[in-house]
C-alpha cells in the first residue's frame, strides 16, 4: 500500500483554507488617499537639492519647486514677472543691470539678501562643477551694490539675459547656510530654501516629499498646504496603474499609447500641453558617412517624418520642419522642411558615394527610441544603406554619443525658455562647448549667427537671424527633425491650476484641491 | 564535524567568496561604457564640468588606486558613499533592505503551505487525475512571466476591483501585508509549481524507501509514518532548492517590485546599474553574496537537524 494514499491531507488543507481567509480579509478596499498630500510621479529622479549640481530632468523640475529665482514666468501668460527682484533698470546701451530685491525671506526665515543672489550666479557661472553654465554666459561680473541691490554687468549686450536669469538652475540659496554646513551638507537632507517649497523628507531614489514654505514671499502662495510627493517609478504601465488605482494625482511622460484610455477615464484629466521639445535623430558628422553632405540629405530625405510622428504618437505630435522645437520664439512654421523624396534620396546617395554604408544607430530601451531606431532603419535600408540598431542604455548611449562613436542616434531634447539663443548653442552651434549636441556639426557662419542673435536688440532683425540659422542647418542637414512634442501629463480632475509649463517647471504653487 | 567548527570554516570561505566578488563587480561596473559624472550633471554639462566632478569623486585616478581605496575603505567597514546622492551606500541598503525582506517572507508564507498540500495531492496517486492537474497547474504557473502576470493582477485586482494598492509599501504591519501581497502572490504563483515538483518526485521516491518499510514493519500507523518519516526525509532536497529561491529573492525581485514599484532592493539596484552608482552597486553585490552564503549555511544547518546522517 502506497503510505500516501490513506493520508488525508487535513492538516494542510486547513492553512489553505487559512490563507485563504486570510487574503480575503486584506481585501478592503483602498482609501481614497488624504485630501492633504499631492502626488506626482514621474520616471525622472530628483538625485541632488543643489541647483547649480544638475541639469538632468528630474531636478530640473525639482529645482523650481525650492527656489526662487531674480524672475518668474507667468503660468498663464508666459510672460517674465518680478520675482525675487521687485524691478530693474537696464542701461541704455544694454550692458548693466540693476535688480532691486523685495523683502523676502528663506525657509529658515533669514532675509534674502544681495549677496546671497551674487553668491548664487557666481557659483552657477564660475564654480567648475556647475552643471550648466552656460545661460551666464555673457555676464561679466555678478555683485552686491548693498543688502537690496544687484548689479550684473555682461561682457556686451545680450538680448536673452532676463530670460535666462528666470530659468531652473538660477536660483537663489543661502550664503550663510551653505558656507555654515559645508556645500555637501547644505543639500544632503533639508536645504534652505528660497521657493515655495521646502524639503519634509528625502528618500532618494523613492520619493521627495515636499511642504510649504512658510517664508515664501509670494503671500497667500502655495494656494493649498498640501505637502506635495514626488515618486520616482520608472515603469510607464505601473504608473499609469497607480493613476487608475487612485494612489496618485499626476503622471508625468505618459506613453503615446496609453492617451486615449486615459482621455476616457473619468476622474483623469488628460492633458498634452505645450512643450519646446523636439524629437530628432543626431547624426555624426565627425565620420562616413554622415560627414557627407549628400548622404545626410538623402538620409533625411528618405525619412516621411510625418508618417513617423503619426505612427509614433497617434498623430498627437507635429511633425518638425526645421532643427528648432516648434514652440521656441522665432521658430520660422513657414519654411517647408526637407520633403519625403525616396527616389531622390537614393539618387543622391549614389552621387555621394555612400550607397552600401553600415551605418550604427543607438536606440535606447524606451519605446519612442526603440520604436523611432526601426521605422529609420527601414527607411533607410529602401534607399540603399545598410543600417544596424545598437541597443544600448543611457549610460551607455552618452558615453557613445559623446565619443562620436556613434553614426545615427534618436533622442530628444527641449529648451529651457521660449527665447531660442539657449537652443541654437545647444544644438547646432560648433564653438559653443556642446559638439552642436554631439552630432560634431560645424558651420562657421551659424556660430557668426548665433553670436549675432543675441547682441541684435529689434525683435523683427532677430526672427531673421533664426530664420536663417535654421534654413542653413536644416538644408545642411545638422539633425535630423523628426517631430515636436507635446507634454503629455495626465491629472486627478481634483487638482485645480497644475500645470507642467514648457520650461518643465510644475505650478504646484498655484494649485489647490477641490473637492 | 562539530557544528562551531562547520560555521567557522563557512565563515572563513564567506572571505574569499567577497573577495572575489568585490574584485569582479568592481570591474564589471567600472569597464561599463557610462559615466556617473555626466548622469549626475545631466546632458547639458559641459566637458569641464564632468571632470570636474570625476576629480572630486576620485574617478579619474588609476582603477588599480580605485580599488585599492575601496578595499582599504572596505577593510575599515566602509562600503561607500552613493555618487549619485551624497549618502551612506549602507543608509541606502538600511532604506531599501525592510521592503525587499517583507517580502521575501511574505512570499515563502504564501509559497509553502500550497506547496506542501499540492505535493501531497500529487504524490498521493502519481499518474492520477489530481497528480495530472497539479502538473498541469505547475506548468501554467511556471511559464507565465512574472511580470506579465504583475501587470495584469495589477490591472484586475489593483485598478478595477481596487482591492489592493498597486504601488508601494504601506506603513505598519498591516499596511505592509496589504500593499505586499500583490507582488508576494505574483512570485509565490511563479515558486509554488518549482517547489512543488520537487517535493512531489522526493515523497514519491521515499514512499519505497527501507526506512519507511521498516517502520512500517514496526507497528508505525501511516500518519506517523508521513509526518515523523517521509516527509521531514523528503523536504530535504526542496529545503535546498528554497535556500536557493531565497536568496535569489533577495537579490533578484528586481521585476515584481519594479511592476508594483515597491522601494525595494531591487528597485535600488537596477537604478544603481542605470546611473552607474558604482558603490551602490558594488554594496548590493556585497550583501546579495553574505546573505546568499548565510543562507545556505543556515539550509545546511537545518538539513543537518533533520537528517544526522548528513555531516559535512
Amino acid at each position: 500500500m502506497n503510505s500516501l494514499s490513506g493520508f488525508r491531507p487535513r492538516g494542510a488543507g486547513a492553512v489553505l483554507h487559512g490563507a485563504a481567509l486570510v487574503a480575503m480579509g486584506l481585501c478592503w478596499t483602498v482609501p481614497a488617499f488624504a485630501d492633504d498630500v499631492i502626488r506626482v510621479v514621474s520616471p525622472y529622479q530628483t538625485t541632488t537639492l543643489d541647483p547649480m549640481r544638475s541639469a538632468a530632468a528630474g531636478n530640473i523640475e525639482t529645482y523650481g519647486q525650492l527656489y526662487s529665482r531674480l524672475l518668474r514666468r507667468n503660468s498663464e501668460t508666459g510672460a517674465l514677472e518680478p520675482g525675487l527682484a521687485e524691478k530693474w533698470e537696464i542701461s541704455p546701451e544694454g550692458k548693466s543691470y540693476t535688480f532691486h530685491l523685495r523683502d523676502a525671506q528663506f525657509s529658515d526665515g533669514s532675509p534674502i539678501t544681495a549677496a546671497d543672489v551674487a553668491f548664487s550666479l557666481n557659483r552657477i557661472r564660475s564654480d567648475k562643477r556647475s552643471a550648466y553654465p552656460a545661460p551666464l554666459g555673457a555676464v561679466e561680473s555678478v555683485t552686491a551694490a548693498d543688502a537690496k541691490t544687484v548689479l550684473i554687468t555682461l561682457k556686451s549686450a545680450f538680448a536673452p539675459f532676463l530670460g535666462n536669469a528666470e530659468i531652473w538652475n538660477m536660483g537663489i540659496i543661502s550664503k550663510a547656510d551653505v558656507e555654515k554646513r559645508g556645500e555637501e551638507a547644505a543639500f544632503a537632507t533639508v536645504p534652505v530654501t528660497s521657493g515655495p517649497y521646502e524639503v519634509k523628507q528625502w528618500k532618494p531614489n523613492e520619493k521627495l516629499v515636499l511642504q510649504p514654505n512658510p517664508h515664501y514671499w509670494r503671500k497667500g502662495y502655495p494656494k493649498s498646504d498640501a505637502t506635495v510627493e514626488l515618486i520616482e517609478i520608472t515603469s510607464p504601465e505601473t504608473r499609469i496603474a497607480m493613476l487608475k488605482a487612485g494612489e496618485v494625482d499626476v503622471v508625468r511622460a505618459v506613453p503615446w499609447a496609453q492617451i486615449d484610455e486615459l482621455k476616457a477615464a473619468e476622474s483623469v484629466d488628460m492633458r498634452l500641453e505645450p512643450s519646446t521639445t523636439i524629437y530628432m535623430t543626431l547624426l555624426n558628422h565627425k565620420r562616413e558617412p554622415f560627414s557627407n553632405l549628400k548622404a545626410r540629405q538623402a538620409a533625411s530625405m528618405a525619412i516621411d517624418n510625418k508618417a513617423i510622428a503619426a505612427a509614433i504618437t497617434r498623430g498627437y505630435a507635429e511633425p518638425a520642419n526645421t532643427t528648432l522645437p516648434g514652440s521656441v520664439d522665432f521658430h520660422d512654421k513657414d519654411y517647408p522642411g526637407i520633403p519625403h523624396e525616396p527616389a531622390k534620396a537614393k539618387e543622391l546617395l549614389a552621387e555621394s558615394g555612400m550607397a552600401g554604408r553600415d551605418v550604427k544607430i543607438l536606440a535606447t530601451a524606451d519605446a519612442p527610441a526603440q520604436q523611432t531606431a526601426l521605422l529609420i532603419q527601414a527607411q533607410w535600408q529602401a534607399i540603399g544603406l545598410k543600417p544596424v540598431i545598437v541597443n544600448v542604455d543611457g549610460a551607455a548611449w552618452w558615453d557613445a554619443t559623446g565619443k562620436g562613436d556613434y553614426d545615427a542616434a534618436a533622442n530628444w531634447w527641449y529648451n529651457e525658455t521660449p527665447d531660442p539663443d539657449l537652443a541654437v548653442r545647444w544644438a547646432v552651434c560648433g564653438s559653443c562647448g556642446s559638439n552642436s549636441y554631439n552630432t560634431f556639426y560645424a558651420n562657421a557662419r551659424v556660430d557668426a549667427l548665433v553670436e549675432q542673435g543675441t547682441k541684435e536688440a529689434d525683435q523683427g532683425k532677430r526672427a531673421e537671424i533664426y530664420k536663417k540659422i535654421q534654413k542653413i542647418t536644416t538644408e545642411e542637414v545638422a539633425q535630423i527633425p523628426l517631430y515636436y512634442a507635446p507634454n503629455a501629463v495626465a491629472y486627478s480632475k481634483r487638482l485645480q491650476g497644475l500645470k507642467l509649463t514648457p520650461s518643465l517647471q510644475w505650478t504646484l504653487e498655484e494649485t489647490s484641491i477641490g473637492q | 564535524m562539530p557544528l562551531l567548527q562547520l560555521i567557522s570554516r563557512r565563515l572563513l570561505q564567506l572571505i574569499g567568496v567577497l573577495a572575489g566578488i568585490s574584485l569582479v563587480t568592481f570591474l564589471l561596473v567600472h569597464m561599463a561604457p557610462g559615466d556617473p559624472a555626466r548622469l549626475l550633471a545631466g546632458e547639458r554639462a559641459s566637458a569641464e564640468t564632468i571632470a570636474a566632478i570625476r576629480s572630486q569623486y576620485g574617478l579619474d585616478l588609476p582603477l588599480w588606486r580605485q580599488f585599492l581605496t575601496y578595499l582599504a575603505n572596505l577593510a575599515s567597514g566602509d562600503i561607500g558613499l552613493s555618487l549619485r546622492f551624497q549618502r551612506p551606500v549602507s543608509q541606502l541598503i538600511k532604506q531599501f533592505m525592510w521592503p525587499t525582506l517583507f517580502l521575501t517572507g511574505y512570499v515563502l508564507c504564501l509559497a509553502i503551505p500550497p506547496t506542501v498540500v499540492l505535493a501531497i495531492l500529487g504524490a498521493r496517486r502519481p499518474g492520477g487525475i489530481a497528480d495530472q492537474t497539479v502538473r498541469l497547474l505547475g506548468i501554467a504557473g511556471l511559464t507565465i512571466p512574472v511580470f506579465w502576470l504583475g501587470i495584469m493582477m495589477s490591472r484586475f485586482f489593483g485598478v478595477s476591483l481596487g482591492w489592493f494598492p498597486v504601488s508601494g509599501y504601506g506603513t505598519g504591519f498591516t499596511g505592509h501585508l496589504h500593499h505586499l501581497f500583490l507582488p508576494a502572490l505574483s512570485t509565490a504563483i511563479w515558486l509554488v509549481p518549482v517547489l512543488t515538483q520537487s517535493l512531489r518526485a522526493a515523497l514519491i521516491e521515499k514512499t519505497t524507501a527501507d526506512f519507511v518499510t521498516a517502520a512500517r514493519a514496526q507497528g508505525a500507523t501511516e500518519r506517523q509514518i508521513f509526518w515523523q518519516t517521509m516527509l521531514p526525509n523528503a523536504a530535504l532536497p526542496t529545503l535546498n532548492l528554497l535556500g536557493v529561491m531565497v536568496a535569489f529573492m533577495i537579490g533578484g525581485a528586481v521585476i515584481v517590485e519594479t511592476v508594483y514599484a515597491v522601494p525595494g532592493l531591487g528597485t535600488l539596484m537596477v537604478n544603481a546599474l542605470l546611473g552607474r552608482d558604482y558603490y551602490v552597486v558594488q554594496g548590493l553585490t556585497l550583501i546579495f553574496a553574505v546573505s546568499t552564503v548565510l543562507i545556505t549555511l543556515m539550509v545546511d544547518l537545518l538539513t543537518a537537524f533533520i537528517d544526522p546522517r548528513v555531516r559535512f
